[in-house]
């Protein structure tokens, strides 16, 4: 019998060797180099000089900034998963109860805000913010409410939740449709069975839709952790981490360090710890949902 | 056979298309250029567009690629393009310590030939402040001067006279409030507008600005009372109002639209925006009512108005690595020929070669020839652009801190002082 010419070392050394060749330069290669520069104090350019582990003991031990962007980082995926998820599960949840006609409507307006530029979602809202002219404290005082107006961005209490705000936002689409398509693939059969057992409401929910839809859930919670730890864009766009750092998160600062100060050595050692951060949370995340205990 | 004679037609046709395409790639030219000029059809941007058109006549064969962003975006960008060698063949950048030596000291950007830019009128000291070692590395385009920018109109309205001290610019903050608008606004969220206020305000106290470069030697300390009394009044002027409300999230362009569309009556800025006046995208009423003041003087300070900040920042430089370092070199020469007429004339910019004033130049350029003969001294460049790029993140991140009211003017000059301690230790 003659084998295939895919089957020869040859055709597969061939076929392979291109997909290998990308992984190594895209992903091995940069995460490598990565690896190496948090051991330097390059600036950029220039010479660059081993240092070992200094940077990595000036960020655990001798600044503040790294750990005040790490709890705002946990802080947004925090309210993500206890917040955004839970409404965005329930909102999913009351849209299959009506007919797919009429749930059409809410889904689109739903979405929206995903489908949106984040420059152009993250300037809306610095914009709606706004104390001189945004139209949040201007609602707020034509409503009789002046005493609530506050410069939302700039005032060290209210910043860091704007922009979770802004941040919960623009993601809640994307919570809503995985959820949504995680219901509608629940089987009819399954929740009339449940029925005629006696289960309804939160127990009907409680014990067979959410078991079953655990998968989903544990995909939305990794995906929901992984972005708020690498939440960039809309806190660069809004307040780069003022006032005070009091919105600095954590790709934010890696930025800042190494393209504003020309710290590419720590700004990398910052990076390799956020890598193992968000390796461990995500690990942690998929074993505490892997035996979500019913409801 | 039929077959042959089909792919001898094809291949013959092929080669008919590519053969003029190759010809014209042949000798046809892009240059990549760079700039901080978003704008191309108003003000300097404008002018830099009708420079380009001139040399591509003088030069059929070559076009440019330009990429412009604001300020601290090209800043960043030009950073990346340097790491990854990606620099444009020529570009618009400045000639600050923290900026230009780094790509000097990485020969990325090419020396230019000192004694032909000699020869072109510039203003004593604005080739010198682009020299490193003796070497020529940046042409220097205009001469940046700090002022206020104020609306006649929203001035006239509030019944509020232009300040001659720093008390009267305070008490002018409850008129302007009251009729609904910002008394002065100014790019708070990249905030270097503000770290050059600190620097103005610390010599209106102090009566000099070399202290500013006696603390980043070390021999005198941010921390001495004019550095404080400084960042104290900083402070008192955010408090009280002075600024829009969302000063720290207002950038570059949110800051310039605020006055422009005038919601603010004052705009803290620099020479760079003499063009304000003739931006279409403004309305009438405030391109009719637009002119500029010094910085005032503070009762009891020893500094005067006429001490003045001013320091030639904006240049061009040569990419070393340029394929097309020759033409380049030819395009910034005839830049330079044609700029200061068309800058002027066009009243886009205050350039750093000499101009010929005319009756007929707008108010601000009048203002603007005004407050800089009467300067009595000026300062060089401003305190963040004179160390490391670390100071500069610094300098702006605490002033940002000073004004929000997080940090107290002790606190801000302590962590200062800290920080030019480390850059002048090479940390």
């Amino acid at each position: 019998m003659s084998r295939s010419i895919f089957s020869r070392p040859g055709s597969i050394t061939v076929l392979v060797t291109p997909a290998v060749a990308v992984i190594l330069f895209a992903i091995v290669a940069p995460i490598t180099l990565s690896v190496y520069f948090s051991f330097t104090s390059w600036s950029g350019f220039g010479a660059i000089k081993p240092i070992g582990l200094a940077n990595f003991q000036k960020i655990l031990f001798h600044d503040p900034i790294f750990w005040r962007s790490l709890l705002n980082a946990l802080l947004l995926a925090v309210v993500t998963l206890g917040i955004q998820n839970p409404v965005a599960f329930f909102v999913a949840a009351l849209l299959t109860r009506i007919p797919q006609k009429r749930s059409r409507p809410f889904r689109t307006v739903f979405f929206v805000p995903a489908v949106l530029s984040l420059v152009v979602v993250t300037k809306l809202w610095v914009n709606i913010f706004s104390p001189t002219y945004g139209l949040l404290n201007k609602a707020l005082s034509g409503l009789g409410l002046k005493i609530l107006t506050a410069a939302w961005l700039t005032d060290v209490h209210t910043a860091v939740w704007s922009v979770i705000f802004i941040v919960i936002w623009q993601g809640f689409g994307w919570a809503l449709l995985f959820y949504f398509t995680g219901l509608m693939t629940v089987p009819r059969e399954l929740e009339e069975a449940a029925m005629i057992d006696g289960a309804a409401g939160l127990s009907l929910y409680g014990r067979i839709v959410i078991p079953y839809l655990l998968p989903v859930i544990q995909a939305v919670a990794v995906i929901g952790i992984i972005s708020c730890l690498k939440q960039m864009e809309i806190v660069y766009l809004s307040t780069n981490g003022a006032p005070g750092d009091t919105t600095q998160f954590l790709a934010n600062y890696v930025y800042i360090k190494a393209f504003n100060y020309s710290q590419y050595g720590y700004g990398n050692a910052l990076s390799v710890l956020f890598v193992i951060i968000a390796v461990a949370l995500t690990a942690v995340t998929q074993r505490s949902t892997r035996r979500l205990p019913e409801l | 056979m039929r077959k042959q004679i089909l792919v001898g037609v094809l291949c013959l046709v092929a080669v008919m298309a590519l053969v003029p395409a190759l010809a014209w790639s042949a000798d046809k030219i892009v240059m990549r250029m760079g700039d901080n000029l978003p704008n191309r059809t108003a003000a300097w941007g404008a002018v830099v567009e009708m420079i380009n058109a001139e040399f591509t006549k003088a030069h059929p064969n070559v076009t440019f690629e330009t990429e412009s962003y604001q300020d601290q975006p090209w800043q960043e960008k030009v950073k990346l393009y340097a790491t990854s060698g990606q620099l444009p063949d020529v570009m618009k950048y400045w000639s600050f310590s923290t900026l230009l030596k780094p790509l000097v000291d990485s020969n990325l950007v090419a020396e230019l030939p000192l004694a032909d830019f000699k020869a072109m009128n510039f203003v004593p000291g604005s080739l010198e402040v682009n020299m490193i070692n003796g070497k020529l590395y940046g042409v220097p385009t205009n001469a940046d001067f700090w002022v206020i920018y104020y609306n006649k109109r929203l001035f006239k309205d509030a019944g509020v006279a232009v300040p001659k001290t720093i008390e009267d610019l305070m008490a002018s903050i409850p008129k302007f409030r009251a009729k609904g608008i910002a008394p002065m606004t100014t790019d708070g969220k990249d905030a270097w507008p503000l770290s050059i206020t600190f620097d103005n305000l610390t010599e209106r106290y102090s009566g000099t600005f070399s202290i500013i470069q006696g603390a980043l030697d070390r021999k005198d300390r941010f921390t001495d009372p004019a550095f404080v009394q400084g960042a104290r009044l900083l402070q008192e002027m955010a408090k009280a109002g002075l600024f829009n409300d969302d000063l720290l999230t207002s950038d570059y362009g949110a800051s310039r639209n605020l006055f422009g569309q005038e919601k603010a009556a004052m705009y803290l800025m620099g020479s760079w925006e003499m063009g304000i006046p003739t931006d279409q995208s403004f309305p009438q009423s405030f391109r009719d009512n637009v002119s500029a003041f010094q910085i005032p003087a503070l009762k009891g300070g020893k500094g005067v108005a006429g001490d003045q900040m001013a320091w030639f920042g904006g240049n061009y430089v040569l990419n070393a690595k340029s394929k097309y370092k020759d033409l380049g070199l030819e395009y910034i020469k005839f830049y330079f020929k044609r700029f200061p007429v068309l800058g002027w004339e066009k009243q886009a910019v205050f350039p750093a070669q000499r101009v010929n004033t005319s009756p007929n130049d707008t108010e601000v350029a009048k203002a603007l020839v005004g407050i800089l003969s009467a300067a009595r001294v000026t300062s060089g460049t401003a305190s963040l652009d004179r160390s490391t790029p670390a100071f500069k993140e610094d300098h702006q991140k605490l002033v940002k801190d000073l004004v929000a009211g997080v940090l107290t003017p002790e606190a801000f000059t302590k962590a200062l002082d800290d920080s030019a301690a480390n850059a002048a230790s090479g940390q």
